[in-house]
């Protein structure tokens, strides 16, 4: 059975406290829905030039918004976007985002475009229930005075109450069966009608709108949710553990998400083997702050904030890296649910193979729910924060190449710049030395000071738990980001004159908007290359670049790529679908390639370099 | 001596924040309540930490009954000029007349073009925003008959249907301090809005700069007074005695105000701040005493 509303005819209700007064009695008579009707946006063109335009529906569905509380507002979809962005008639697209956002925040998220259909004037009980029954989710009916609103809501007094109103159903996305959700799921999956959607649609750095967010809190909810993915293979699938995957996706436009972030515990299984376990759903600054009172920690990346499920799957290439390795270098099993919701442990005697591919392409093969980690015995450590401006970017660039060769594996620090300013960089180096002793961390950062004029320091002894620990807390609205972000990522072999000398240039000519390179080597290298999915163990640096165009940034990008070997795929956003073959060399893409056919051959997991052709959603 | 002898409007300057919605909206029931007669509001849409603006304006419009709603000043490429032109007309319409139009050419052109707007030079964005201005005069025009045609180097519509039209004649109040704008604002607008901070000799510079206006309004063949000059004013003090300009008891603001507007022909105060008392106390105080004196002194 539908739910009522009524449709206001703005031609013959232009003033605006009559426009309240009928919405107010709408709301009070429990009605569901206000349209606003008559409310003609110009940019179709169709009708002669002689006819007036309407009111613009934005402003009036705000109106109605700020003078009710509860009841939903449907308006006619707003513009789309024109082939011509100076067309004084088109709305820039970024306004209308942040307009929807405002309202949201002010009047609770109550617009919807669609799903309503619209009853004749005056129609009675048996005209509403012959158009309901014809699967409308809401019928409305045309009023013009209060008395008449009253009238509608007498015409089906034994609506029913669903669960979802009719106004969060209609902003339903097409080719979701949200009906048939799982039982275990149903109760925390949220869609896009619903008020929490809105902490849970983006990511740190994406702007999205899925179809259905579900929220596993087991393994067994993992194969709930995995399976009814598998109904949607029509539609992207994210997996998001907190929300700060790049190249990973875990958002999307009108698909699915699986969000693991209730999988966050982290529990010590054996104090003398510093074995822990560890859900996806954590943050790295929470393992951090668990792991701090043993006296231990585990290299993550470089941001507390970022998931572990994401990171520890790819690699982790961190500030404790060149002291301890890759994080996925202390993984020792994980538990992970297949694409057909099979529950594995994996590790090097269960599953070898899969074991082996998870680390470095597990988003390839599944959801790990569980990690087992070996982690370190870490005391105080020297953390440095230090900015330099320089007007030779190139000599820069060599200093630090050659400041981190020639450093000892306890030392690990990162570079970030961006496109000079009237000549000038300004440089920022970040970095770790597993040290306690205050004299071996100046000397080790000593070389350092040497790429530029030092204009700011900071270099504190402190825990690996407190660097973490300054990333900003989520909370229950969630992230905001918005637009996709436009990486490219490389592994380089070493710092040369040929690379600094292209990389300056680069940045000099604009393109490239940040510019970070991580250091590799130590203990990253002790690891056979065969050891792992992740490959490129030899390389001295990562470099990772953003930039606002895909095609401006590979212009920017081509000549330093061709001294780099490879690249790290969290970083990379590439649309382009043979990339993989530069994510992993020739022989591991092979052995990779036979593994997803065996453990994922419909390609369920495809969003984040898919490993088999043209399964890039 | 130069005052072009419009009636005193006093408004409020009330920022936008996102986290501070609330407190935005118990300051224009203030001013409404109190009897000011403009809530005004600053238009960055590519500043994170703040509400659309025209979404906000509506909303306080719809919660208000008296006060007038101004945007100080919209971001003219950020808002494209047919579409700020059904969207003030409509607003005018549900508000039962009481909208103006505060209108810029723009600033901070890397956050324009961030958010998908165009980047232009300073002179572009003036020419701009005069071809703006006759797009939105064209669709308020809904008395002509076939569709408006408007030419421009940035804006040009061919024929695209008019209206809606306001309730009122809505004023367009242009945001300017450079010679073309200025020039501009005496040619098309039909208020000035500057803000008195950018003003680099304060209240004194004003006299070269209305000269400004003037002359433009002179060669459009308008008078001088078609076009209302107003004043924001980010930074003034009450306190028991006087120790300089808006620092002192709500008389000495008066008296002060009041000399303004007889010398320099400003009749429109806004006042910053986010201030509730600050905000009740010019209602109250200051407004009645300055408008008792310019009244005398134009008697």
């Amino acid at each position: 059975m539908a739910e009522l509303g009524i449709v206001v005819d703005l031609a013959a209700t232009s003033s605006g406290a009559e426009l309240s007064e009928l919405a107010q009695a709408a709301e009070r008579a429990g009605l569901d829905l206000v349209v606003v009707a008559g409310a003609r946006d110009e940019a179709g063109g169709d009708e002669p030039a002689d006819e007036l335009v309407g009111v613009d529906p934005w402003t009036v569905a705000t109106w109605v918004a700020a003078a009710t509380t509860r009841i939903a507002i449907g308006v006619p979809s707003s513009t789309v976007q024109g082939p011509d962005p100076s067309d004084p008639r088109i709305p820039i697209a970024a306004v209308v985002d942040k307009a929807r956002e405002s309202l949201a925040l002010l009047a609770g998220d109550r617009l919807v475009h669609d799903g309503w259909v619209v009853a004749p004037a005056g129609a009675d009980a048996d005209q509403v229930r012959s158009l309901a029954e014809r699967g409308s989710l809401v019928v409305v009916v045309p009023v013009g005075s209060a008395a008449e609103v009253e009238r509608v809501a007498a015409l089906l007094p034994e609506r029913p109450r669903s669960t979802r109103r009719a106004a969060v159903r209609a902003r339903r996305r097409p080719g979701i069966a949200y009906e048939e959700i799982p039982p275990s799921l149903v109760e925390s999956a949220i869609e896009p009608g619903d008020p929490g959607y809105r902490a849970v649609r983006s990511t740190y750095i994406r702007g999205g709108s899925p179809g259905l967010v579900l929220r596993p809190r087991s393994a067994a909810e993992v194969a709930d949710a995995l399976a009814f993915a598998r109904r949607h293979r029509h539609l992207p699938l994210g997996i998001r553990s907190a929300g700060h995957g790049f190249s990973g996706r875990s958002t999307n436009d009108g698909g699915l998400v699986i969000d693991v972030g209730a999988l966050s515990t982290i529990e010590v299984l054996d104090e003398d083997a510093r074995l822990v376990r560890v859900g996806p759903g954590a943050t790295w600054k929470q393992v951090a702050a668990a792991l701090e009172p043993h006296g231990w920690a585990l290299g993550s990346g470089d941001y507390g904030g970022v998931g572990v499920g994401g990171l520890a799957t790819a690699g982790g290439i961190g500030l404790l890296g060149r002291a301890h390795g890759l994080t996925i270098d202390h993984l020792r099993a994980v538990s992970i649910v297949l694409a057909d919701g099979t529950q594995i442990r994996a590790s090097s005697h269960e599953h070898p193979d899969l074991f082996w591919a998870v680390r470095g392409a597990g988003a390839n093969f599944g959801v790990v729910t569980e990690f087992e980690f070996e982690v370190d015995e870490v005391a105080e450590v020297g953390w440095a924060q230090l900015t330099f401006v320089t007007t030779d970017l190139e000599a820069a660039l060599l200093t630090y190449g050659e400041a981190q060769r020639q450093a000892p594996r306890d030392t690990t620090v990162f570079l970030v710049t961006g496109a000079p300013q009237q000549g000038q960089s300004v440089i920022q180096l970040y970095g770790m030395v597993d040290s306690s002793d205050p004299d071996t961390i100046i000397a080790r950062l000593n070389p350092f000071v040497a790429i530029g004029q030092l204009a700011q320091q900071q270099v504190v002894l402190t825990s690996y738990r407190a660097v973490m620990g300054t990333a900003a807390d989520v909370g229950l609205d969630g992230h905001h980001g918005s637009g996709e972000p436009v990486g490219r990522s490389g592994f380089l072999p070493a710092m040369t004159p040929a690379f600094a000398r292209e990389a300056a240039a680069a940045l000099r000519g604009g393109r490239l908007r940040w510019f970070q390179l991580r250091a590799m080597g130590g203990a990253i290298a002790d690891v056979p290359p065969e050891e792992t999915a992740f490959s490129y163990r030899s390389p001295e640096l990562q470099v990772t670049a953003l930039g606002a165009f895909h095609a401006e940034i590979d212009e920017a990008w081509e000549p330093m790529e061709a001294h780099m070997d490879g690249l790290y795929l969290s970083f990379d956003t590439s649309p382009d679908p043979d990339r993989v073959e530069r994510a992993f060399p020739p022989a591991v893409l092979t052995r990779l390639r036979e593994l997803k056919r065996r453990y994922d051959p419909d390609g369920l997991f495809r969003d984040n370099f898919p490993l088999l052709e043209g399964a890039r959603a | 001596m130069t005052d072009y002898g419009h009636d005193l409007l006093f408004g409020s300057f009330i920022t936008p924040s996102a986290a501070g919605a609330q407190q935005a909206l118990r300051l224009s029931e203030l001013a409404d309540a109190e009897g000011l007669d403009l809530v005004t509001f600053q238009d960055h849409p590519y500043q994170p930490s703040f509400l659309d603006t025209w979404t906000l304006m509506t909303w306080i419009a719809a919660r208000t009954s008296r006060v007038r709603i101004v945007p100080n000043v919209i971001n003219l490429p950020l808002r494209p000029p047919a579409v700020l032109a059904r969207a003030a007309a409509s607003l005018d319409q549900l508000s039962g007349g009481r909208f103006e139009l505060g209108l810029g050419s723009g600033a901070f052109w890397d956050a324009i073009e961030s958010m998908g707007g165009r980047r232009l030079t300073a002179g572009q964005a003036v020419t701009a925003l005069s071809e703006g201005i006759d797009v939105i005069r064209a669709l308020w025009d809904t008395e002509t008959r076939g569709g408006a045609r408007v030419r421009g180097d940035y804006y040009s519509v061919e024929g695209a249907k008019r209206g809606p039209a306001p309730a009122h004649p809505v004023g367009i109040w242009i945001g300017a301090y450079k010679p073309k704008m200025l020039a501009l604002t005496g040619a098309k607008g039909d208020g000035w809005l500057p803000s008195l901070d950018y003003l680099p000799e304060g209240v004194d510079t004003l006299p070269a700069l209305n000269a400004r206006i003037d002359a433009g309004a002179q060669e459009a063949g308008r008078p001088a007074s078609a076009v209302r000059r107003l004043l924001n004013i980010m930074r003034a003090e009450f306190s028991a005695t006087g120790t300089g300009f808006l620092a002192g008891p709500p008389s000495m603001w008066a008296e002060q105000l009041a000399e303004v507007t007889l010398n320099h022909g400003i009749s429109g105060f806004i006042l910053g701040g986010d201030d509730a008392t600050k905000t009740q106390r010019f209602a109250a105080e200051v407004a009645p005493a300055a408008r008792e004196i310019v009244a005398a002194a134009r008697a």
